[in-house]
């Protein structure tokens, strides 16, 4: 068995035009690979290749040259596309179906016997909060309840690796917190989690390790403490210390040829305001 | 996983609003027909209620099909819902056949529902019709005498049509043999006579006729003078034991008067025999008819894995339409030919060597004929004139559009598949 989840030789995209004319290049010599049970981020700015890569591990396009794998399959096996569970960046879903009957549909897809079928899409629809919308049509539902109910049916076949693409795009600041709760759940289970996103901040809470595109080129690579410590600089967080006390540490450190930059109160992220607030009330 | 995609798909049909419109239009049509005031023939308004029914409810049907389908995979890739699906461990000809298989459920709802109505509409009507006119009710199986002749004196022919004077001075004769042989378990025969009829006597409704049916073998036979309509056909009954097996019946006729006459041809006198019911007549034209719906579906889909929506929609009008017309272009081909070959018919600055008229051969007659063996045949899936006529359809007839449908399909699938298999998805 293959220890990597994805794998990818000098991967490359380039799009045609009606004319079959190579006209622009969306991906250039991609060698990646992703491990087991990790969090990968792939981040970038819109165009920079994170789609188009996300699309050639699914089958959605082919290669113009390269090769990928997927858990030890090549990409857009069927085998392999048992054990994975992919979330589009818009909740393309038919809207004409209640969340019962889409997950019901998407779980046909995977031959899951009646019962069992029955026994997850409860359990997904309560825990993507969706049990008191679950019979509305989801030509009803807003953004977030579409997004939910999108990754629902991504992990419908409890999948080895999942491929979320900007997840948290349309939900508030709840629901992108749950959304990165479940993230961390998956590791726990030990599945394989691809997240693409351009929300820096989101991907600095929960990937492991991440990849930066621009451009169709994978710029750099590595953990998130490796590509983001400054391994010059030291950072003491420390309480109930007195401003007498913060002087005398402050002389020290000088008298040490050290050169202090900041001296502040730690603040919690926006993000963690907001959650402490709402669920105080 | 087909089933899924399968049932997925007409669910996604049922609840589209183009569908329930159709539908309602179909079943108003219907409802309405028989309040439209017809020709003074009895049965006339039974052969309108067909005749609408297979013209134009199923023609309104296609269309919303031929919508629906050549519709669904664009729409699919446009929404980018098929990412859900491709993403799925399911291959893209699961997916093709799935979606196929699911307007083709559709097509089965539609046709039962629709002809549902119209056998109760066909059968109210049918039971208030005097006993001669209820042939349209019957699935009789034809048989075309299988010699034809004129003994005595013929009068004169006019545009293939053999005229005799009254009398008896000229006998038209139709032989038909082996019919037994075919439908031994036949329970009657009928003899179906569509004569021209004149007269000296001025202008006349009716013309008494000598008819005489005898069974050659035997010899045994029965004379009954009838009294037939001008431009009516008629109908005599012929008695089950004087068709026999190895035997020949002959039909002969004759206009009693001396001022009448006939015009005969080969075709003018049929037997029938009565070997099944409407129903299965009708069922088998139904089942004809879902063949014409399964092909212009597969069309259609096959259309829609490369086409976008518009242009998807448009192609498989055209191809339903040229499918229809496949005689036109013969004919239009043909007439190319005949111009060429003809010399008379090409303008004297044209009679010498032409580049036109040499390569017209290439540019246009083979090109057309071409397009004709590729085309879809439409014509094949007609069983209305069965149904009109009351003749049983032959089973040789449902297997070889059955035949058909499947080749078609079969290579229309294949073409599906192999540009599927090639599309991305942006």
């Amino acid at each position: 068995m293959d220890s990597y989840a994805i794998r990818t030789e000098g991967l490359t995209k380039v799009y045609k035009d009606f004319w079959r004319r190579k006209s622009t290049s969306a991906l250039t010599n991609l060698n990646l690979t992703i491990e087991r049970g990790e969090i990968f981020g792939l981040l970038g700015p819109n165009g920079s290749g994170k789609t188009t890569t996300v699309k050639l591990l699914l089958g959605l396009l082919f290669p113009t040259s390269g090769k990928s794998w997927v858990l030890g399959y090549p990409s857009g096996n069927l085998t392999v596309k048992r054990k994975l569970g992919f979330l589009p960046e818009e909740s393309y879903l038919y809207k004409f179906l209640n969340a019962e009957e889409i997950l019901d549909f998407y779980a046909k897809l995977f031959d899951i016997q009646k019962k069992e079928r029955k026994r997850r899409i409860d359990a997904l629809i309560h825990e993507v909060r969706l049990d008191h919308v679950r019979k509305r049509p989801l030509s009803q539902y807003s953004k977030g309840m579409l997004r939910r109910i999108g990754l629902a049916q991504a992990i419908i076949n409890d999948p080895e690796l999942v491929i979320l693409d900007e997840p948290t795009s349309g939900l508030d600041p709840i629901g992108s917190r749950e959304m990165k709760d479940l993230i961390l759940e998956f590791k726990r289970q030990k599945k394989t989690v691809v997240l693409c996103s351009h929300l820096l901040a989101d991907v600095q809470d929960i990937c492991d390790r991440i990849a930066i595109f621009n451009k169709g080129v994978l710029q750099v690579t590595g953990t998130v403490k490796e590509l983001l410590s400054q391994n010059d600089a030291i950072e003491f967080v420390v309480k109930n210390l007195s401003d007498n006390d913060i002087q005398a540490v402050k002389a020290f450190v000088e008298s040490r040829n050290g050169n202090v930059l900041s001296v502040d109160h730690p603040s919690s992220t926006l993000e963690d305001l907001f959650i402490s607030i709402i669920q105080r009330r | 996983m087909i089933q899924t995609i399968a049932i997925h798909t007409l669910r996604e049909s049922l609840r589209k609003k183009t569908l329930h419109v159709l539908i309602g239009l179909g079943i108003l049509i219907m409802a309405v027909l028989p309040l439209i005031p017809t020709t003074d023939e009895p049965d006339a308004t039974v052969k309108m209620i067909l005749v609408v029914f297979f013209q134009v409810v199923v023609l309104l049907c296609i269309s919303g099909v031929i919508l629906l389908s050549a519709t669904s995979l664009p729409y699919e890739i446009e929404d980018k819902t098929i990412y859900g699906i491709l993403s799925k461990p399911i291959s893209r000809l699961k997916v093709i056949v799935g979606k196929i298989t699911g307007f083709a459920l559709l097509s089965v709802v539609l046709l039962v529902i629709l002809s549902l109505f119209n056998l109760i509409s066909v059968y109210y009507r049918a039971s208030n019709l005097p006993e001669e006119y209820r042939g349209i009710l019957k699935a009789r199986t034809e048989f075309t005498a299988s010699h034809f002749s004129i003994e005595g004196t013929l009068h004169h022919t006019r545009e293939g049509i053999a005229w005799i004077a009254g009398g008896g001075t000229g006998v038209a004769q139709w032989s038909f043999s082996d019919i037994q042989e075919t439908h031994e378990t036949t329970p009657g025969f009928e003899t179906e006579c569509n004569l021209k009829l004149e007269s000296g006597r001025g202008f006349i409704d009716t013309v008494p006729l000598m008819v005489r049916t005898v069974n050659d073998s035997t010899g045994r036979g029965k004379s009954e003078v009838v009294i037939a309509k001008v431009d009516k056909p008629f109908i005599l009954k012929i008695d089950p034991e004087m068709v026999q097996k190895n035997s020949i019946l002959n039909i002969t006729v004759f206009p009693i008067l001396t001022t009448d006459y006939i015009g005969v041809t080969h075709m003018d006198v049929k037997v029938f025999s009565v070997p099944k019911g409407f129903l299965s007549n009708y069922a088998k034209a139904i089942f004809i008819t879902f063949l014409k719906f399964l092909l212009i579906l597969i069309i259609a889909v096959m259309g829609s894995t490369y086409l976008s929506a518009p242009v998807s929609i448009v192609s498989a009008f055209v191809l339903f339409l040229c499918g229809h017309i496949l005689e036109f272009i013969k004919d239009f081909s043909l007439l190319i030919q005949h111009h060429d070959m003809h010399e008379h018919a090409v303008p004297a600055v044209l009679k010498t060597p032409n580049i036109l008229l040499v390569y017209m051969d290439y540019l246009i007659k083979k090109p057309l004929e071409w397009i004709c063996f590729i085309l879809p045949d439409f014509r094949r899936f007609d069983s209305l004139k069965f149904l009109l006529n009351g003749v049983d359809i032959p089973l040789e007839t449902v297997g070889a559009s059955f035949g058909y449908t499947i080749v078609y399909a079969g290579i229309c699938l294949f073409i599906s598949c192999i540009v599927l298999k090639k599309r991305e998805f942006f």
